[in-house]
């Protein structure tokens, strides 16, 4: 069996799996840039042409046979895993291992299932890390050591408490707000105990690594690819848990009484 | 007065170092790429502080972190290939530490503040805090994934290969 004829016998099948690959990247934050130029690689080793279509919810696929034929469409809801590096990296190898022939079709949906099942950073090490590097974030801000010391609890804590909210279901929006709010807390020991010589920049660098940052970059960059409804959508998302977390911040300071001037 | 101008760019590059590695960490980046994420991050951030510091070349922050995106994104393309990642997964985490995430929050205080006071200089103050400070924000964000991206496209056949 020829590859052509394959892909025009199994052209549903190919539709599907490529409207779900193409899902998980943008998913695992992916641009959209390199979203269309991993499938149409991946349509092309499947002998087909196909057309993309990425809106901020939902991905929409219509697969050709190469040698001509009535198209098939498939639709897939976009995934929400997160930002995975792991993933975006693992399910862009996927698409060479297929173009250059190294893995057949089958092959690659077996693998595409085993990438998209590996389990994500370990939560304790993620936390750990997350809190040292907003440590050193401080230290940039000219943070002294104290105020390094308190964003490091101030960071463990707070996003102790949105790892355990997420994993128990909660909105990322309620999350990110109340991480914020014990982080900013936290931190704001340093200004009511007057630990160190910097206890603004701890305070205002305490909530730092809740900052959207792969998202705000991941807009411009697909603006630039001309895929402004994504760019939006992804600017807009982005907007939104900026301002939960400064409510989160604004509300911790203003509980404990602490002037935003000291920011 | 030189020795300790090197010793402060090696400090802020190594902090920006531990900085990106930390959170890469968040976005699940695979760990053969940390060593390039900081490398890379350390590279950018100290041609920053180089570009920003009023006694050396006293830069504004805007064309300073476009240059310094352009060290990032020449880096994570360079990089890529031996890491078998795509070109974003190194300078994504490298350009973490300068996303202007101060003058983001800073932008929404201050427009909440404009709530809080309808009428007047106070409102007229918060506004322009808010004018400022996000538009600041807007225009780092800008030059950060301009400068990054001048590279990736530049070098198309390395960037959009390194994971074959």
């Amino acid at each position: 069996m020829t590859l052509p004829d394959r892909a025009i016998q199994d052209i549903d099948d190919d539709a599907g799996f490529l409207a779900e690959y193409a899902a998980w990247l943008w998913g695992c934050g992916a641009t959209c840039t390199r979203l269309e130029r991993n499938v149409m690689r991946m349509a092309r080793a499947l002998g087909a042409d196909a057309d993309l279509l990425v809106l901020p919810g939902h991905v929409e696929l219509a697969v050709t046979p190469a040698g001509g034929g009535a198209a098939v469409v498939a639709v897939r809801k976009m995934n929400s895993c997160g930002i995975r590096f792991d993933l975006n990296a693992a399910l862009s190898r996927l698409s060479w291992e297929l173009a250059d022939g190294r893995i057949a079709p089958s092959e690659a949906r077996v693998r595409f299932r085993k990438i998209i099942s590996a389990p994500p950073t370990p939560a304790v090490e993620v936390v750990l890390m997350a809190s040292v590097a907003n440590a050193a974030f401080c230290r940039l801000f000219g943070g002294d050591l104290a105020a390094m010391i308190t964003v490091l609890f101030a960071t463990l804590a707070g996003l102790r408490l949105k790892q355990l909210m997420m994993g128990e279901g909660h909105d990322v929006r309620v999350a990110v707000l109340c991480a914020a709010f014990a982080s900013a807390t936290l931190s704001a020991g340093a200004s009511l105990f007057g630990w160190g010589t910097t206890p603004g920049i701890a305070l205002g660098t305490s909530v730092l690594y809740l900052i959207p940052g792969v998202p705000y970059i991941n807009a411009v960059s697909d603006m630039l690819g001309r895929h402004y409804l994504c760019a939006f959508s992804r600017f807009m998302d982005a907007c939104v848990l900026t301002a939960c977390l400064t409510a989160g911040l604004t509300a911790g300071m203003f509980i404990l009484g602490i002037n935003s001037s000291v920011l | 007065m030189s020795g300790s101008i090197f010793i402060n760019i090696f400090l802020d590059g190594l902090f920006a170092a531990i900085a990106a590695i930390g959170f890469a960490s968040i976005s699940s980046t695979p760990r053969r790429a940390y060593v390039a994420c900081a490398v890379t991050a350390a590279a950018g951030h100290a041609v920053r502080y180089v570009l920003m510091r009023p006694d050396l070349l006293a830069v504004s922050i805007v064309p300073a972190t476009a240059i310094a995106a352009l060290v990032v994104g020449v880096l994570g393309v360079l990089f890529a290939p031996s890491i078998k990642c795509p070109a974003e997964v190194c300078f994504f985490p490298a350009l973490l530490p300068m996303v202007p995430g101060m003058y983001a929050y800073h932008a929404l205080q201050a427009l909440a503040m404009c709530l809080a006071s309808p009428g007047g200089a106070g409102f007229q103050a918060a506004f322009g805090a808010f004018a400022s400070n996000g538009l600041t924000c807007l225009f780092i964000v800008l030059a950060m994934v301009l400068g990054a991206n001048v590279p990736v496209f530049l070098l198309k056949n390395i960037a959009f290969r390194a994971t074959r």
